[in-house]
């Protein structure tokens, strides 16, 4: 009976790897190159045991399994999760997307694309031209710097930044 | 308890500048022991050779100590900052990016231009024959000529493949009649010192090639074959003083044997980091703190970014991880409503396919489902990240103090981290964001984002890869922890080389000035060793 019930756990989580990434227009779906398996192993591994099932129970919450589903309704299976459970979707969804990346298979697809990406870079390298003193210097000069014996005091009194507060900041101002 | 023999030179911690401290120690015939609680970082252990590096560098090499499970680690709790660091030999240089910018000769006059911040107690112009002498002895490449900068010799190695991101940028700048430059780099362009010209593979996290300078690779050698007694996983609980006010040792605990002994020494050096360092002395009965400025002033820099995607393909993910330097903004313009000024961090683009699909400096990422391909297809290949960092004002709260209930595993108090933008830092944030919107639109990004590193209860969570300014340096016992050759003000014969000296931060990643600084403290010691011995009070300023 166990074995039924990790069986159906392994398809759902193949199905919503596949609903992250689907196949198409030469990229293999995230099922096909196995991020599945590597989601559930990492879900464990940094979230401890009960993270596993506990992604289970909640895509089972969310309308999984999404087997016999149509297209449009498992991606609402997956909507709904990442409604209600907006921290571990997160998660996963980010976690899908790099295991993805680390496919041998993808990187061939890229490739593909027409960029030169591998996987292991630091192996042997990407090739690039090197600086050439003949055109990459800046031909602007553009530019100064304050000599020690140069920098002289500067009133700051205008910009009041004991008594005028900015309480916005950041991109949201 | 086991009493060992005494050394000279006792260094605390075996990263960047415990390794220079070392090695001018060394070479002049000193007797010099170096504890360090972590290992060493063996090349195979980065994640560099494994498909997973990505994951990888997210979770178990990830920068930030509470995001990763290390034993070498201590624990530091923040309520804001991420706690950038890497304990082990080579230090953080075992994770970091290696850009190489020189503080301008005006971040030493801070106190002279508006008096928000201190002098420091020394000129750049002492301290740029140190620069020279670093750049050596770790290796780095660039440009020589920069305008924005003072004169200076040229690099030992040439500059990095100048990238079809750098030019795109350059265009950028120029359309905006901005300077910009190209980068230096702690990382080898031609074959220097034993080890291989950077390869372009642009992981940059640490380099296990050690074409980036780890070093481990490329100071420790130096310092071992002078005699350094490096002995690693050997973490100090506690810095011993006498009746005399002098610093007679540390005692440390073997993490091997997990038996406590004691190195006696006629000078001790703390070499800890702006986090590592203040815990310490906080924890040695308030060693060398009557100023009571032993943790303040931590300084992060003002940070904020942005990723920007253009039409042209540039694949930025090949190719050393910096591409330019700005220092447009670098200087005090109070028009602009703020003081100090910022540069521009040019990048490249993640190395990492998985990053640009789960988001890399900013939080755009590709969608899931239909869309996922296409957008990958757009992005890919077209990215480019810039890092705008500033002169952050001093504040005393914002500082490293100890839990007074907490201990750690070694009985330690935690250390305990609080870190806050000022007025004059938030007004500079947000002025530096729309020049990243300025630079984006320049570039003819077909889409941008930017990032300011705020959490959702609006809580600045700055990656803070610069921890300074913690046992400040100055000419006024009363406001500083070190005089100009970073000597305690309160115990002669204790010296803190790391970057928690900094009395400002200056508008650049700090290693290149914590080196040179760390050198010239070194050369100090070594030529006024004799009377360094026998001294009960240190010098004045």
């Amino acid at each position: 009976m166990q074995q039924v019930d990790a069986a159906s756990d392994a398809v759902m989580l193949a199905d919503l790897v596949d609903v992250l990434i689907p196949s198409g227009d030469g990229w293999p779906s995230a099922a096909i190159v196995g991020v599945q398996g590597q989601l559930a192993t990492r879900l464990i591994a940094e979230q401890g045991e009960a993270a596993l099932p506990g992604l289970l129970k909640a895509l089972r919450a969310a309308g999984a399994p999404f087997a016999g589903q149509a297209d449009k309704q498992r991606d609402a299976i997956v909507s709904a999760l990442e409604r209600s459970e907006p921290e571990l979707f997160a998660w996963v969804r980010d976690a899908v997307f790099i295991a993805y990346y680390e496919s041998p298979f993808v990187a061939a697809a890229i490739n593909a694309k027409g960029h030169p990406y591998k996987l292991r870079p630091h192996l042997t390298g990407y090739a690039v031209p090197r600086f050439d003193r003949t055109k990459d210097v800046p031909a602007q000069k553009r530019g100064h710097y304050v000599p020690t014996d140069q920098v002289r005091h500067v009133d700051i009194s205008s910009l009041e930044l004991e008594s005028r507060v900015t309480t916005t900041w950041g991109r949201q101002r | 308890m086991k009493q060992n023999e005494a050394c000279d030179i006792l260094i605390i911690g075996a990263g960047a500048t415990g390794s220079l401290a070392a090695t001018v120690l060394a070479k002049a015939g000193l007797d010099v022991v170096c504890l360090e609680q972590g290992g060493w970082v063996e090349r195979e252990d980065h994640p560099h050779y494994s498909n997973d590096w990505t994951w990888q560098r997210r979770t178990n090499w990830n920068a930030d100590i509470n995001k990763r499970h290390h034993p070498d680690d201590y624990k530091v709790v923040s309520d804001s900052s991420q706690v950038l660091m890497w304990n082990g030999v080579g230090g953080s240089t075992n994770v970091y990016g290696a850009i190489w910018p020189r503080y301008r000769p005006s971040d030493f006059r801070k106190g002279d231009e508006h008096g928000l911040q201190p002098n420091w107690p020394i000129s750049y112009e002492e301290l740029a024959p140190f620069y020279e002498a670093a750049d050596r002895l770790v290796g780095v490449s660039g440009l020589e000529g920069d305008p924005a900068m003072p004169p200076r010799e040229p690099c030992p190695t040439g500059p990095l493949p100048f990238t079809k991101a750098a030019a795109t940028l350059a265009g950028a700048f120029d359309k905006l009649g901005w300077h910009w430059w190209p980068a230096e780099a702690g990382t080898i362009s031609e074959d220097y010192d034993g080890r291989p010209a950077c390869n372009g593979c642009g992981i940059c996290n640490g380099c296990p090639r050690g074409s980036m300078s780890k070093y481990s690779l490329s100071v420790w050698p130096k310092a071992l074959s002078a005699g350094t007694k490096l002995r690693t996983h050997a973490r100090v609980l506690k810095i011993e003083k006498g009746r005399d006010g002098r610093a007679t040792g540390a005692l440390y605990q073997d993490r091997n044997t997990g038996i406590v002994e004691f190195q006696p020494a006629t000078i001790v050096i703390v070499a800890a980091n702006g986090v590592g360092t203040p815990r310490l002395l906080l924890a040695s009965d308030n060693l060398a703190n009557q100023s009571d400025q032993v943790g303040r002033n931590l300084l992060h820099h003002t940070l904020v970014s942005s990723e920007m995607w253009v039409d042209e393909q540039i694949d930025g993910h090949m190719g050393y991880v910096a591409s330019l330097i700005s220092r447009e903004f670098a200087e005090t313009d109070i028009s602009r409503g703020f003081v100090n000024g910022f540069n521009f961090n040019c990048l490249t683009s993640t190395s990492s396919a998985g990053e640009v699909a789960a988001g890399w400096i900013s939080d755009r990422r590709a969608p899931w489902g239909e869309g996922h391909h296409r957008w990958f297809e757009r992005h890919f290949g077209h990215g480019i990240g810039i890092h705008a960092i500033g002169d952050d004002l001093p504040n005393p709260n914002n500082r490293v103090f100890l839990d007074p209930v907490v201990t750690d595993t070694n009985g330690m108090p935690v250390a305990r981290m609080h870190y806050e933008p000022g007025e004059n830092d938030r007004r500079m944030m947000n002025y530096m964001l729309d020049r990243l919107e300025d630079i984006a639109k320049a570039a003819g990004a077909f889409d941008y984002r930017l990032q300011d590193y705020k959490d959702e209860n609006g809580v600045y969570r700055t990656p803070a890869w610069h921890m300074i300014g913690t046992c400040r340096m100055g000419d006024d016992p009363e406001t500083s922890v070190v005089n100009k050759w970073q000597q305690s003000w309160d115990v002669p014969n204790l010296f803190i080389v790391d970057g928690s000296v900094l009395a400002t931060g200056g508008v650049v990643n700090p290693t290149p000035t914590i080196s040179a600084l760390a050198l010239r403290a070194a050369a100090y010691i070594r030529d006024h060793f004799q009377e360094l011995k026998g001294s009960t009070k240190s010098v004045a300023a």
